[in-house]
């Protein structure tokens, strides 16, 4: 276990918690994809899952935070692997390629959001907001979306 | 004689849909399987009959609001649905329900949980075409769902969470009623149980279906009976501990065989256990206080913060994560993530090289709730060739 969490620590840049004590590692969007490569090198596909993508507009900072909630096993205690991303262009590395599971997370987030997952190739507007608000540009879990 | 021709037969791939209405489904979703014969080479799942927008509307209602939202997000798991919502407003809050009222939360969830795996259990039955346990399933099922309204005041949705504790207290005669019933219907389930063991019918059909390994189930993010039905021993009843899951004994269950069978059996095994907390829970309710709280002397406003919080649902790992900025009585952020977003949307590869009558049953075998997936509108496509349609179009005819 505490080599696992010293890999997350290993690219963190700062540590914080969400409760009930599941801890934040907040790391550079650039750094989440080699972390969990090295996370599939170093212990394996069966060591963690992820649980979920939760991505939250934040207007007021100009970001929007996506929280990736890492359930690792076989102690299935859950952290959470947080990076931030500029809200006019929120880009981040998929992982899709590399952890199938988060397939729906990041299709979601970006239809939801506007976030962009680069090489993720079945992104597309319209798979979970409905067309006539998807056609204008409309993401509506942003804050000044009008939805 | 020489060769002069040669008559090249392509290989003819069939689109058969299922569903969106369909005998084999109970739920409206469609499988658009690409099959070779009757073997299926490529399954796309495509759903968007049931949206809704939850976490949107979470986030134009109050926070006491959301508690009645949440469990309407799925019909048989609203029990669940309001219990992980309402615990992840107590961990901003720090309040802590008394012990009647962690254990009569359990007791809550863990009915639903026996009448869901009975549920789902029967609908497989009736895919494999042995209505006359269908039957006698959902015979048995209304045990469980009258000792539920005798707990919470209703068959179906409970409404039974609160901040703080739970809606109603039980009396002694009402524990009495809902232990006759859960006595009477445990040697039911024992019988079930050994039906599914040793019914020819069923082995034959569900035995090396939809086969899923341990590395599947993790990278996928497979949770709940599909991923310990793969030995995977996921379940956050007791890894979290939440309510009264640190006192009241129970066996998480697992089996190693990774097929449709043994995520049926774990579901069965699940069921007993499940029954027998409940039966320790009706024995041992304590009696320090009332589980109901007073609603009036509980805080509008939540504090600032973040809280993520788990719950073992019937279908598995449900979770909701809440952020409050701690300035109005609504929350800045709800994500709902259910298990079945999980387990129907990321498990197309599951149905490759199957017959295609073996689909509905390795689709029913994952529990799969459609109510709780689409609050948001998913596809899985290798190719991207999908549009969606209003209801008004699609009541034209278009599609």
């Amino acid at each position: 276990m505490s080599s696992k969490r010293d890999l997350f620590s290993k690219y963190a840049v700062k540590v914080d918690l969400v409760k009930p004590k599941r801890t934040v590692f907040i790391i550079r969007p650039e750094n989440v994809r080699p972390l969990f490569k090295d996370l599939i090198e170093q212990h394996g596909y069966e060591s963690f899952y992820i649980s979920t993508i939760v991505g939250t507009d934040l207007p007021g900072e100009g970001k929007i935070r996506l929280d990736y909630y890492v359930v690792l096993l076989p102690e299935e205690e859950t952290i959470v692997v947080r990076t931030y991303l500029d809200r006019n262009n929120p880009v981040i590395d998929t992982l899709v390629d590399i952890v199938p599971g988060v397939f729906n997370g990041e299709c979601e987030t970006h239809d939801l959001l506007g976030i962009f997952f680069k090489g993720n190739p079945y992104l597309k507007r319209g798979f979970f907001v409905s067309l006539d608000i998807a056609e204008k540009g409309i993401y509506p879990l942003r804050k000044d979306s009008g939805v | 004689m020489t060769v002069t021709k040669v008559v090249e037969i392509p290989l003819v791939t069939t689109e058969v849909p299922i569903g969106p209405q369909h005998p084999a489904l109970h739920e409206p979703l469609l499988l658009k399987v690409y099959a070779d014969g009757e073997e299926v080479i490529k399954v796309e799942v495509n759903t968007g009959y049931n949206h809704r927008g939850v976490e949107k509307l979470c986030e134009k209602n109050t926070f006491y609001r959301d508690i009645f939202i949440a469990g309407r997000v799925c019909g048989i798991c609203n029990t669940v649905h309001a219990n992980c919502y309402v615990r992840a407003l107590e961990y901003l809050l720090d309040i802590k329900p008394n012990n009647r009222a962690r254990y009569l939360r359990v007791l809550a969830m863990e009915l639903e949980r026996i009448h869901s795996h009975m549920i789902i259990n029967a609908i497989m039955a009736e895919i494999v075409g042995f209505e006359t346990l269908f039957m006698q399933i959902m015979l048995d099922r209304e045990r469980v769902m009258k000792a539920k309204e005798i707990l919470t005041g209703n068959r179906v949705l409970g409404d039974y969470m609160m901040i703080g504790g739970v809606r109603r207290d039980i009396d002694e005669v009402k524990r009495a009623r809902i232990r006759d019933l859960l006595v009477k219907l445990k040697p039911r389930i024992e019988f079930y149980k050994k039906v599914f063991e040793e019914d020819e019918t069923i082995i034959k059909r569900l035995v090396e279906v939809g086969l899923l390994k341990p590395v599947d189930v993790t990278s996928h993010s497979l949770v709940g009976p599909v991923a310990r039905g793969s030995g995977v021993r996921i379940d956050s009843r007791a890894s979290d501990k939440y309510d009264a899951y640190d006192e009241i004994p129970f066996n998480v269950i697992t089996r190693t065989e990774g097929d449709s069978w043994a995520r049926m059996m774990v579901r069965w095994d699940e069921t007993l256990e499940a029954l027998n907390m409940c039966l320790y829970i009706l024995e041992k309710l304590p009696a320090d206080g009332n589980p109901v709280p007073d609603e009036k002397r509980l805080p509008r406003v939540i504090p600032q913060g973040e809280s993520y919080a788990r719950v073992e649902a019937q279908r598995g790992e449900l979770t909701y994560y809440v952020m409050s900025d701690g300035k109005s009585t609504y929350p800045y952020r709800v994500k709902i993530r259910t298990p079945s977003f999980n387990n129907i949307i990321n498990s197309a590869f599951m149905y490759v090289g199957l017959s295609l009558a073996d689909v509905p049953v390795a689709l029913t075998s994952l529990d799969p709730c459609i109510s709780c997936m689409e609050r948001v509108i998913v596809i899985d496509l290798e190719k991207n060739t999908k549009y969606k349609l209003t209801l008004k179009e699609l009541a034209g005819g278009r599609v």
